[in-house]
């Protein structure tokens, strides 16, 4: 009985604390209020209201599908000198505040 | 109580300095920043300042105008990529959505040992904090010959409204095969492609309904702005028909005259058509008024925006000195959210940020013809320094030349809608 409590607990623990560490990885050191602040340097050009013509919406983005396109232009892999020059001053802890801000707003 | 990063840490400081300097926040009443100035910087530090304190702080926008026109794209107005009223904006979104209380009136001047604004109509208002946006005035006695009564002969349409219109009517209304001068400001001004995307949009009107006309362009520099990228885009576009002549060739602009439509120069004594002449500029006079300005503009703070001269007072946009950045509304919108962000931050205690500066100015050649030049900015004690750019590409291919005018079009949007509503 007890033997069973103990293993059950470890294995929450463990499901928790990856869930923890998964989400630690993907987004480390996000902060919404940061990514909010660093978003006003987005809206110059990408229209807040999502309405934008040739350039387009980046507010409601799931966090990955973000960070992958961030980091194509922080590459270079994906050519366009504006974004290529944004994604250029852009951390890990921007980005990721960025995906958290920007996945949660409309 | 958040981890000390990098990003917070100016935040932390700022607001364990500044608790103690909050008076009217210990008294209850709403700490008041006042705006002068409704345009790229001004419009933008309001929207911003009202937003992020969400009430808690008292923001007034002094404008003189119920509707700002703006002068990005009032180039591509004149060359008929867009009409009048898609380049007007109103001041409702600032008011209905984020609380910005609206005065349209002309600031007369600012006491600032009292700190108060004296408006036109004889009230005033006081402020905790005051952001300066006026843009700029023009220096007319630059070019001799030139006044402000000679603004409606040779527009300068630098200030946009009224003046582009002026301006537009003159090139379609100049005789078939006349002579168009133009005469670009010297440096530093509002803009610096300005006047040659005006080049590239008069000559674009010019070969649809007037094609044998030609341009004579009397700069005072002897370099410009995109310079191989305008001069490429010409020949490719508009051949033969424009002449761009530099200060060393025609060896400086001795007098022009407004009822004989002549330029005198070393070189030659040009006569015009039509013309259009823009002079050296300075920061809007309220700058001077309130003490802020050392000679022609005013000296900042580059991490804050804050005047060298004040602490408690701002400036943003042209009027400022934000050397290495250029005059453009996009630097004033990007200066706007730093000092809107350092303006929130002492007053409320909010966290502040380390500054970023952003400026990119697109500029139209010809249909479907865009090019760029852009930069990033960090803050220097000294200056606001360039940290990198990058810039447009002589013999670029037309999809990309086309892909970077649809940018403009979505930046115009963008901006505008992150001014105004
Ligand atoms: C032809 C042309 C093309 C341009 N194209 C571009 C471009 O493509 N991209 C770009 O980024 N920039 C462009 N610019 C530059 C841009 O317009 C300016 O740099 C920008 O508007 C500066 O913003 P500001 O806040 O300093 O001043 P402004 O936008 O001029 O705003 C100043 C406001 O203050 C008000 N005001 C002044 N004094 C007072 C007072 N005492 N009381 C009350 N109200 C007052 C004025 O009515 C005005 O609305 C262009 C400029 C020109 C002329
Ligand atoms: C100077 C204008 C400008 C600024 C400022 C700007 N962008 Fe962009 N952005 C663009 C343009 C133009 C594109 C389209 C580029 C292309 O065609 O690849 C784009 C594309 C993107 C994309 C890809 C969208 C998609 O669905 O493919 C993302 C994500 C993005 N931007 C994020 C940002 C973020 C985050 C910021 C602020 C930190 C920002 N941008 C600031 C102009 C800008």
């Amino acid at each position: 009985m007890k033997s069973k409590f103990v293993f059950f607990s470890i294995i929450i623990l463990l499901l928790f604390s990856n869930k923890i560490l998964a989400d630690d990885k993907a987004l480390a050191g996000a902060d919404f209020e940061y990514g909010q602040h660093l978003s006003g340097e987005c809206v110059t050009c990408h229209n807040s209201t999502g309405l934008g013509q040739g350039i387009p919406k980046i507010t409601g983005m799931k966090t990955a599908v973000f960070i992958k396109k961030i980091l194509a232009y922080k590459t270079k892999e994906k050519d366009n000198a504006v974004m290529q020059m944004v994604a250029d001053r852009l951390g890990e802890e921007e980005i990721n505040s960025l995906a958290l801000y920007l996945s949660k707003t409309k | 109580m958040a981890k000390i990063t990098r990003r917070t840490f100016v935040g932390v400081m700022a607001a364990s300095t500044t608790a103690l300097s909050m008076p009217s926040i210990a008294f209850g009443a709403l700490p008041r920043v006042v705006v002068i100035g409704g345009g790229a910087g001004g419009a933008t530090a309001a929207k911003y300042i009202a937003k992020d304190s969400k009430g808690a702080v008292d923001v007034t926008l002094v404008e003189a105008s119920k509707r700002y026109y703006t002068c990005f794209f009032s180039n591509l107005y004149l060359g008929d990529f867009r009409n009048y009223g898609s380049i007007g904006h109103n001041y409702y979104g600032l008011a209905v959505n984020h609380g910005v209380n609206m005065v349209h009136e002309w600031a007369s001047s600012v006491n600032s040992a009292e700190k108060k604004v004296y408006l036109g109509s004889g009230a005033t208002v006081s402020y905790d904090k005051l952001v300066i946006s006026p843009g700029i005035d023009l220096k007319f006695n630059s070019v001799n010959g030139y006044s402000p009564e000679a603004q409606s002969i040779m527009p300068h349409a630098w200030k946009s409204g009224t003046q582009v219109q002026l301006l537009k009517n003159q090139v379609k209304g100049m005789k078939k095969g006349g002579t168009f001068v133009m005469v670009p400001p010297p440096n530093p001004y509002r803009c610096p492609p300005g006047p040659y995307e005006r080049i590239s949009m008069i000559a674009h009107q010019f070969k649809k309904t007037n094609p044998t006309a030609k341009i004579v362009v009397l700069d005072p520099k002897n370099k410009f702005s995109k310079q191989g990228l305008f001069m490429e885009g010409w020949q490719k576009h508009y051949p033969g028909m424009i002449e761009w002549i530099s200060a060393d060739t025609h060896g400086g602009i001795k007098k022009i005259n407004t009822s004989t439509m002549e330029f005198e120069t070393d070189l030659d004594t040009f006569k015009a058509d039509a013309a259009s002449v823009i002079p050296a500029q300075q920061a809007g006079r309220i700058a001077m008024n309130a003490g802020v300005n050392k000679g022609d503009w005013c000296p900042i703070v580059p991490a804050s925006m804050q005047s060298q001269a004040d602490e408690n007072i701002y400036v943003l946009g042209d009027a400022s000195i934000a050397k290495s950045m250029p005059k453009s509304g996009f630097s004033a919108n990007s200066q706007a959210k730093v000092a809107a962000n350092h303006i929130r931050g002492s007053l409320t205690g909010s966290k502040v940020f380390a500054p970023r500066f952003a400026n990119t100015c697109w500029s139209l050649v010809a249909t479907n013809d865009g090019i760029k030049v852009g930069a990033n900015y960090d803050a220097k004690p000294d200056k606001i320094n360039k940290t990198s750019g990058f810039i447009s590409k002589t013999g670029e291919d037309s999809n990309l030349r086309k892909a970077t005018y649809e940018e403009s079009i979505g930046w115009y949007s963008g901006i505008t809608s992150d001014m105004f509503s």
